[in-house]
């Protein structure tokens, strides 16, 4: 690695460098590895799954594998929710197969790094599949998204897809004790198991916990800790905002909503998406209530994408909630 | 009773006794029209419209055997287009003079505060320089002059103010008419007519004539498909209605008069909506009136028009959802949205910055960088200022700070 300065994130610092290094994911790097023993029959690729499971690490190892220590020379790494429209990928995609000269010993292509795919509108979709076609001979893609459903079939079809699944326990632990020792910090068994847990299969948020732990107590991470820090570092504002829906306070609520797009730039359906999180944890509702709650949340997330102002949408929806906390105070 | 004229036409006065109310302007014309046209060269007859301005340059002309030569609106006012008329009918004066019959030549410029900035460049300063230059008098009407650009006109000319006819005035009139097209209608009827006139002649005629036209008999109730002639409305009138509203057609015809911007009026209604239903059943009715309600606006897009009465149908619907708890109470404006975006711009663009930062560096995009790391870096950065990961992201002072003193999401 003498080309990288040393990271230190831990997430870059230990994320693999190599197939060989990734964590529980033995059939996808088998079938991987076949395809690179001959590169030139390596069809594009889509990986899908949820967030943290190694699908961008992956796709690096592909990079570096392919081209060795240059592999930033013949990769171009996009990310669909930052490039602003179809045209601003087209073009980098253009301008990169046309001075990558595709090739490097044995492989014959350049190689598109295509991050959150599954952001890109359906009209997007089909300019990238035809972009896929026009630059297939000198460019391989990898396709990487969180839904495969999103992706349009003519792009599935022309991709070997794999999935990637919520990590399992076991390995993630033994991830974050292999880091905890080579950092020379004291992880506690228990620690370690909650930060799994708040992490639902998602490595990268249990390594970034870990990391924040470890500079509370002069690397020493014990349970309390690891509960200090999740508290903290979960979405708050989401949380406040929904409790004071749910307690009939519609303006204050409201007012929540507003700073959190005002002052933090948060989408409509980022909200929404948190909003639903965060409704699962709330303690006094019950089973039913909750559902309910989700059956609206639903229809509003849809009428975001139909709609013309978020904000207008999630005002809509916070009064919803307004409505069943009163009734719900009511009715005790 | 089919007629062939628009009533308007056919009743038009011809002389300036039968010009309906507005007295005091009426005699202060005629008198500038008989005795001051020499000394002050022109006038301008303002006020709102159907108030009988144009009626009267008309009526005192015919009795005072002037000649009208009239410009408005719909005749472009370019310097040279002015010229072009108004030069000549002008200068000419003087071969008029001899003529027996004629009093001479009257410059009528209708409309002038229709003269608009850009297409009729010099059109005002070249109305002044007739004026100065003119040999015969002018007289101007407009609807509002308190408009800027018509400014160096009030310097020229005298002014004469017309107000709204009075309704008793306009019911007497429409009584004449009525008799005249033997049409027997019922008082409250033609007071229906009348105030909703809000003292404009001529819509009352017109809605008359449409109202009447092909019958013998007219009673209140045919008066009550009558609505209010299309009058611009603000931002303010229309919220007012709206949240005043006492009734869903009350409501529709509210917002169909309404020329305000959509999404203006769909943020101001969203934001003062807690404010009108302080219940929350009601509250949450309306609100997902006016969620459906911009569902449609997003489905209008730019293009598909067509979808407007659905997107008024659902606001109209959120105005009327309980009636009976209506109460008046300060409006919030300007949009709370617009207020906050404006006041938070800064903090937004130096949080993108430092996502954007975190993202290059770590492979993911800006918004995963937002929720997966800036709280973990806000943390560790609160802990250690010098931990070494901000030179690591990159991060500029300013934007350490920034993160650390950044409220939680």
């Amino acid at each position: 690695m003498a080309l990288d300065e040393e990271a230190l994130m831990w997430v870059e610092k230990y994320r693999p460098r190599n197939l060989n290094e990734v964590v529980d994911l033995r059939d996808i790097v088998e079938s991987l590895k076949a395809f690179l023993r001959t590169p030139r029959t390596m069809p594009h690729l889509l990986l899908a799954g949820i967030p943290g499971t190694g699908k961008t690490t992956v796709a690096l190892c592909i990079a570096r594998e392919l081209f060795g220590q240059n592999w930033k020379t013949f990769t171009l790494e996009l990310n669909a929710s930052d490039e602003r429209g179809i045209d601003t990928v087209r073009d980098r995609i253009k301008d990169f197969s046309r001075y990558s000269r595709a090739g490097f010993g044995n492989v014959p292509f350049a190689l598109i790094i295509l991050d959150e795919s599954d952001q890109m509108t359906g009209p997007a979709q089909t300019a990238l599949r035809r972009i896929m076609e026009t630059s297939s001979r000198t460019c391989r893609f990898i396709l990487i998204c969180n839904q495969s459903g999103k992706i349009i079939e003519p792009i599935q079809s022309r991709c070997a897809i794999f999935r990637f699944s919520k990590l399992d326990k076991k390995a993630m632990v033994d991830q974050l004790e292999c880091i905890a020792k080579k950092e020379k910090i004291t992880l506690s068994p228990e620690a370690a198991e909650r930060i799994v847990e708040y992490s639902e299969g998602d490595l990268r948020h249990a390594i970034n916990a870990l990391q924040t732990a470890s500079v509370f107590r002069d690397g020493v991470v014990d349970e309390k800790t690891v509960l200090q820090v999740v508290g903290e570092a979960s979405p708050k504002q989401v949380q406040v905002m929904l409790n004071k829906a749910l307690n009939g306070d519609f303006i204050e609520a409201r007012k929540v909503m507003y700073e959190l797009i005002g002052a933090y730039g948060f989408s409509g359906s980022e909200i929404v998406r948190q909003m639903q999180r965060e409704l699962l944890k709330v303690s006094y509702l019950s089973a039913e209530q909750k559902a309910e709650l989700t059956n609206i949340i639903g229809e509003y997330d849809f009428r975001l994408t139909q709609g013309a102002n978020s904000d207008i949408q999630l005002s809509a929806l916070l009064a919803q909630f307004a409505k069943v906390g009163k009734s719900k105070g009511e009715s005790n | 009773m089919k007629d062939d004229f628009l009533w308007v036409e056919k009743y038009r006065p011809k002389k300036i006794a039968e010009v309906v109310g507005n007295e005091e302007a009426k005699a202060t014309f005629v008198e500038w029209l008989k005795n001051k046209r020499h000394t002050k060269k022109a006038v301008l007859l303002y006020g709102p419209p159907g108030v009988g301005k144009t009626a009267l340059v008309n009526a005192a002309s015919n009795e005072f055997g002037f000649r009208i030569i009239e410009m408005n609106a719909s005749d472009t006012r370019t310097e040279k287009a002015i010229n072009k008329v108004a030069g000549p009918a002008t200068s000419f004066v003087a071969l008029d003079k001899f003529s027996t019959e004629s009093k001479g030549n009257l410059l009528f410029l209708d409309e002038v505060d229709g003269i608009a900035g850009n297409e009729d460049r010099g059109g005002v300063s070249a109305i002044v320089k007739i004026v100065e230059e003119s040999r015969v008098p002018v007289i101007m009407a407009a609807n509002d002059p308190d408009l800027e650009k018509l400014r160096p006109l009030k310097k020229v000319c005298a002014l004469i103010r017309f107000q709204q006819v009075r309704i008793p005035l306009i019911i007497a009139m429409l009584r004449r008419i009525c008799i005249m097209q033997h049409v027997e209608a019922e008082f409250e009827a033609l007071e229906r007519i009348a105030q909703n006139s809000r003292g404009d002649v001529r819509s009352a005629i017109n809605d008359l004539q449409s109202l009447a036209e092909e019958k013998r008999v007219l009673t209140l109730q045919d008066t009550m498909m009558l609505s209010s002639r299309n009058r611009d409305i603000s931002m303010y009138e229309t919220l007012k209605g709206f949240f005043s509203a006492k009734s869903l057609a009350e409501a529709s015809t509210l917002l169909s008069r309404s020329s305000v911007d959509y999404d203006d009026l769909l943020l101001s209604v969203s934001d003062n909506l807690p404010l009108r239903y302080t219940d929350s059943r009601e509250l949450a009715e309306a609100y997902d009136l006016v969620s459906k309600a911009d569902v449609f606006r997003g489905r209008i897009g730019t293009e598909n028009w067509h979808l407007l009465k659905y997107f008024f149908n659902c606001l109209a619907q959120a105005a009327a959802v309980a009636p009976q708890s209506c109460k008046s109470f300060e409006l919030i404006s300007p949009p709370i949205r617009i207020i906050t975006l404006f006041w938070t711009k800064g903090k937004r663009t130096a949080l993108a910055t430092i996502c954007a930062k975190i993202g290059a560096r770590c492979h993911v995009s800006r918004e995963t960088a937002k929720h997966d790391f800036v709280p973990f870096v806000k943390i560790m950065l609160e802990k250690q200022k010098s931990n070494p990961i901000n030179s690591w992201l990159k991060l500029e002072l300013e934007e350490v700070d920034y993160l650390v003193k950044m409220g939680k999401f």
